[in-house]
């Protein structure tokens, strides 16, 4: 069967098998993050350790879904750029806020759930309002 | 003229035009959600207290539209390989399987807006709630932008001549790509403002 031009030079033979496998794995580590998020870690620990799954996750995603493994390295300079001036964009924002303090006001968690959310007709100004 | 340009007209570089824009495309997709993502962690480190996701939002709902997404990334690329294998009657139903559960995805998300707008929270009801109806307002609208895209693939196939087009496969994986993208967002998405 005649090829397209487009898949002569540079696409990707598909894998069926290897689709199913990281569709299983994706839908475990799913499960595995919500049945994480389930025991009351530290915040340190348990943002390590969600944040760890989902890069998991998006890396099976990238590599094999996206054809990533095995792409042309153009594809990868364009990518590792990006990921270095994120890098600045994310340290210049994150280090202001350490340099210069809390950026909000202290929030009551209380007044943020929708228990405490203003019944209809009242004024909705004062919920999740700074204390 | 260098054998790859002479072999494919439509690359200068060994990747095919449209595949390198779409990656450039991707990688300014990158630049916009890593700031949100900046945003977020900046507004939680700032604050004396975040709210827990399991208290304030339905995370059965959005672990069920995890599910969804995540299967809808298995169906595009299945469609890919229906364009691959030249079978059009694969391509439709797995392009069309994708649409299905693109729109799963916004009525779960629907439902789940629409319950908490009924208990009159909204983006200015919390800091908390700011950054979720804008991040997954945001996600949501790539979503929508994906269901075009995917329908117009779609419905191009029904023309021969599209069908038969040497860069119809490249515009498949194109699109594949771009809902990937979708599908990563929300993998981080998921986590940070549901279980975390």
């Amino acid at each position: 069967m005649a090829k397209t031009s487009a898949a002569q030079h540079d696409d990707h033979a598909p894998n069926v098998k290897l689709y199913m496998g990281v569709f299983a794995a994706l839908m475990v580590l799913t499960v595995v993050t919500v049945w994480i998020s389930k025991f009351h870690l530290s915040i340190g620990s348990a943002v390590a350790l969600g944040m760890f799954v989902a890069s998991v996750k998006a890396g099976l995603v990238a590599a094999v879904f996206m054809h990533l493994w095995g792409e042309k390295k153009l594809i990868y300079y364009a990518l590792g750029l990006t990921v270095f001036f994120g890098a600045f964009l994310v340290i210049g924002l994150i280090d202001a806020r350490l340099t210069r303090g809390n950026v909000t006001t202290p929030m009551d968690v209380k007044a943020q759930g929708p228990a405490h959310a203003p019944a209809h007709g009242e004024a909705p100004a004062e919920a999740g309002a700074h204390h | 003229m260098s054998a790859i340009t002479m072999e494919n007209p439509d690359t200068h570089s060994g990747i095919s035009n449209a595949k390198l824009g779409v990656w450039l495309f991707l990688a300014s997709e990158i630049m916009l959600f890593a700031t949100l993502f900046t945003t977020y962690i900046v507004l939680r480190m700032g604050s004396v207290a975040w709210p827990w996701g399991w208290d304030v939002l339905n995370v059965p709902l959005a672990m069920a539209n995890t599910f969804v997404l995540i299967s809808s990334s298995v169906t595009i690329v299945l469609a890919y390989v229906g364009v691959y294998n030249k079978s059009k009657s694969q391509f439709r139903l797995w392009m069309g399987a994708t649409l299905a559960l693109s729109f799963v995805f916004l009525a779960i998300k629907a439902v789940e807006y629409g319950a908490k707008f009924e208990h009159g929270i909204s983006p200015a009801t919390s800091v908390f709630y700011a950054v979720y109806f804008t991040m997954t307002g945001l996600h949501g609208l790539h979503v929508i932008g994906g269901i075009v895209l995917n329908a117009v693939l779609l419905a191009m196939s029904w023309s021969d001549d599209c069908w038969n087009d040497p860069l119809f496969l490249g515009r498949i994986e194109g699109a594949g790509l771009y809902w990937h993208f979708v599908d990563v967002v929300w993998i981080f998405l998921f986590p940070a403002l549901y279980l975390l």
